[in-house]
């Protein structure tokens, strides 16, 4: 039996309702508990703001294209070496740092959770293989189903049974969480050099159109009961006037599930741009952030721009091979045979910049306009729009007014006329970062009942103390102080176990990986369909049998079972 | 000036990799110690050479490195060095001179592969023959040397000058596939016979004094010169390089 008790911690939980109470916290085998002995371990939080672990509900770490950005840019893998030391491995890269880089930086600023944005079904071992060696946050998968023809077929027929036996039956065997859509339809476009610009343009080959997907997704998703909703990408990322495509895929769902949104649109600053060319783009935050505001039934991300290197990678194909044209410099490209694609191409964001600078305001307006912080989650995309390193800043510019007004004079100037950042007085509470950081994204991805993003009797004792006492600091005035205490926690803990403390490693323990197991009813087993059988064998370039993720990539799988209606 | 003798000792394990990129001349200015890598374990320079220091200066422009013994597995010698001398008695391995800024490096045998790789300055000699990379870019980078000048007595290996941005490359003998693959500027010079020679190259000047086997078809036949074929491409790329060709081997696609 192994004990901690937490004592004089500042809570804030906001799935429980605490509000910032200095409470004890006690803890037995890596749950929450009601009491524990007067023998153990006792950890003093000495007033510190103590929130449960961090959940990152979008960001890029483990996989094929993660690891195509460390291939192809020896500079980033010189920078940001660590030696082995204590407890923790040698690390290396800053922007796609290695699996350990990442989960240890990420440790260290409290997050003990981690779902990562893409994994394309053929390619799935390569990220449980590097799930497995990030030791120090539980993981999960979003699926690719953008491009993948058994979808489409089903699409096409308009039927959702048939939709969602092929979503249940991929998840299950890749071992996945959720369904992704990134450019439904234009990335298979992009395998026959074309893109579509919206989302009622038809699939070249196939009589379906974008929306078409994801609403038969979105259906499919709910049918099936899964945990998370469709997880999107719209199309048109980073297209001058794309806005517009953004507010129609808005429109689309209906709210369709009472414990959580039916769409989550994921870094939503790519798909706020308004004007009609990178002269004359301006932000249309305002007009998203409306529509947002009028649909509990979804949820949005961030996707925040911070200036500084970083390396851009997406299953979008086509947006990756525009930005090549821009560069010119290095440019992964990648097809998925029937299911997706991929693009990868480093970039440096730039202050002097204005396109660069609107992007950067853009995404701190649609965390200061959307009014529901559970409907707005902080992330950039990690490492889209800045390396997640970068979390804190964007922690103390949504808190700080005066920080950043600072920012803004930095900036290029066009971004103040251009967007409507400097007449935003907004500051984010620490409540509200609470919700944008973990018990938003707890709710978002349907994993309170696993005992993720709270602290509620049986939770996993997934904890962050962070060295700031909040009735004792003023966020708008000492949001250096506020980014520090974010940037290193006093101590993280994982399943009842002090992982990180003072930014070093502690120990690591034994992750999980949640997937989802969909239970189909035999009638709609699609291994017991000829026609789905015959055409995988025809025109996938491995078996059947072969594309099964064996149970030994997922050792400490959680296996999260779900039934249809 | 001053001299620095540093003598391999036996070795246990001397097919184990021995990082070295501290054995630049501005290091041994002063007398602070230095550390190698032996595969896993971390060594003092002393632990692993003999090193013998005479005379005394305080600018790096007036040292000699002489490295002796068996040096052939000894990596990153003179990375990133910006002035002084390193002269190899044997064999050097990998990545001897990486991002070398200035100075010179004399090898009187072999060198291991990546001989040079984006270096910027400076120059390097080789009396014998150099591995696969010399001159080339690293995996995964754009541009490989930029300036400064390589001198092979011997032969080279493959990827010769791969990404090769500025600066000069000359080999007296063979080289192996792929030399200037993805060239975009500088000189490469080989006297002997290459294969498959300047892949997708943009801009500078490729020489080839001996045969060209396997010659791509992408390259455009502009003229003669100094009794060599004047070859301009490739232009599967638009590229606007130059590719001078002493023989192209019969049966090749472009004759
Ligand atoms: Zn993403």
């Amino acid at each position: 039996m192994h004990e901690i008790l937490i004592k004089n911690a500042f809570v804030i939980d906001p799935i429980q309702g605490i509000h910032g109470d200095i409470m004890d916290i006690s803890v037995r085998d890596g749950r929450i508990v009601d009491k524990v002995s007067g023998t153990c371990e006792v950890i003093d939080a000495g007033g510190n703001l103590t929130l449960p672990g961090g959940i990152d509900s979008h960001t890029h770490v483990c996989g094929t294209k993660v690891n195509f950005g460390r291939y192809m840019s020896p500079e980033d893998m010189r920078a940001g070496r660590t030696p082995r030391r204590g407890a923790m491995y040698h690390t290396s890269g800053y922007t796609v740092p290695t699996t350990y880089g990442n989960s240890y930086r990420y440790s260290k600023m409290g997050y003990t959770t981690l779902l990562e944005g893409a994994m394309a079904p053929m390619e799935a071992r390569h990220t449980h293989e590097e799930f497995a060696a990030t030791p120090m946050q539980d993981m999960l998968a979003n699926t690719l189903f953008d491009g993948n023809w058994n979808l489409f077929e089903a699409v096409g027929d308009k039927d959702i049974r048939q939709a969602a036996a092929v979503i249940g039956w991929t998840l299950s065997a890749v071992r996945g969480f959720g369904v992704k859509l990134t450019n439904p339809g234009g990335t298979e476009a992009w395998g026959f050099g074309d893109d579509l610009s919206s989302i009622d343009e038809t699939v070249p080959n196939w009589d379906i159109t974008p929306r078409d997907i994801i609403d038969t997704s979105i259906k499919a998703c709910e049918f099936l009961h899964l945990p998370h909703s469709v997880h999107l990408h719209c199309n048109n990322l980073g297209m001058p006037g794309n806005y517009r495509t953004t507010l129609q895929t808005l429109d689309i769902p209906s709210d369709l599930n009472p414990d959580r949104q039916t769409l989550y649109l994921t870094h939503v600053q790519f798909h706020s741009y308004g004007g009609s060319t990178w002269g004359d783009i301006s932000s249309e935050a305002e007009k998203v952030a409306s529509s947002v505001n009028t649909k509990p039934q979804v949820v949005i991300d961030m996707g925040q721009v911070m200036f500084g290197r970083t390396m851009t990678m997406t299953a979008d194909g086509p947006m990756e091979f525009r930005l090549y044209t821009l560069h010119h410099n290095k440019w992964s490209n990648h097809d998925v045979e029937l299911e997706t694609g991929s693009g990868v191409i480093p970039v440096y964001y730039s202050r002097k910049s204005p396109v660069n600078s609107i992007m950067w305001a853009i995404g701190l307006e649609l965390a200061l306009l959307v009014k529901n912080p559970w409907q707005c989650m902080l992330t950039t995309d990690n490492p889209n729009g800045a390396p997640f390193v970068k979390y804190p800043e964007i922690i103390g510019l949504l808190m700080s007014n005066l920080y950043r007004e600072k920012e803004l004079d930095q900036v290029h100037k066009l971004t103040t006329d251009r967007t409507s950042l400097g007449t935003i007085d907004r500051e984010l509470s620490f409540e509200d970062i609470a919700v944008m950081t973990r018990a938003g994204q707890a709710k978002a991805l349907g994993i309170i009942d696993q005992g993720k993003g709270h602290l509620k009797e049986g939770a996993l004792a997934d904890i962050a103390i962070y060295p700031v006492k909040p009735d004792q600091t003023d966020p708008s005035l000492q949001y250096e102080e506020v980014i520090g205490a974010f940037q290193q926690t006093l101590y993280t803990l994982k399943d009842g176990f002090v992982v990180n403390r003072d930014g070093e490693v502690i120990r690591g323990i034994p992750n999980r990986t949640f997937w989802v197991n969909a239970n189909l009813p035999d009638d709609m087993d699609v291994m017991k369909s000829p026609r789905f059988v015959e055409k995988f064998s025809r025109y996938y370039s491995v078996d059947l049998e072969n594309y099964m993720v064996q149970d030994d990539y997922v050792e400490r799988g959680i296996e999260m079972n779900t039934h249809v209606a | 000036m001053m001299q620095v003798t540093l003598t391999m000792k036996p070795r246990a394990k001397p097919f184990l990799p021995i990082e070295a990129e501290m054995i630049v001349p501005m290091n041994f200015i002063g007398s602070r110690e230095l550390f190698v890598w032996e595969g896993n374990k971390k060594r003092r320079l002393e632990d692993v050479f003999t090193v013998r220091k005479e005379g005394n200066v305080n600018s790096p422009e007036n040292i000699v490195v002489i490295l002796r013994g068996d040096t052939g597995r000894v990596k990153r010698v003179g990375e990133y060095m910006s002035s002084g001398i390193i002269t190899i008695e044997g064999d050097i391995g990998m990545h001897c001179g990486n991002f070398m800024r200035g100075g010179n490096i004399v090898i009187h045998g072999n060198a291991d592969g990546w001989l040079g790789r984006e270096m910027r300055a400076g120059s390097i000699l080789c009396h014998g023959n150099a591995g696969d990379y010399c001159g080339s870019g690293y995996r995964g980078e754009k541009r490989g040397m930029r300036g400064g000048k390589i001198e092979i007595m011997g032969d080279a290996g493959d990827y010769l000058g791969e990404y090769l941005t500025g600066g000069e490359i000359h080999v007296h003998g063979n080289a192996g596939m792929f030399a200037g693959a993805e060239m975009r500027g500088g000189t490469l010079k080989i006297d002997g016979d290459v294969r498959i020679p300047a892949a997708n190259m943009s801009k500078g000047t490729c020489i080839i004094g001996g045969v060209a086997h396997e010659m791509l078809p992408t390259f455009e036949k502009t003229g003669e010169k100094n009794g060599m074929v004047v070859f301009h491409g490739d232009v599967a790329n638009k590229g606007k390089g130059e590719l001078m060709i002493r023989q192209v081997q019969e049966n090749s696609a472009l004759q």
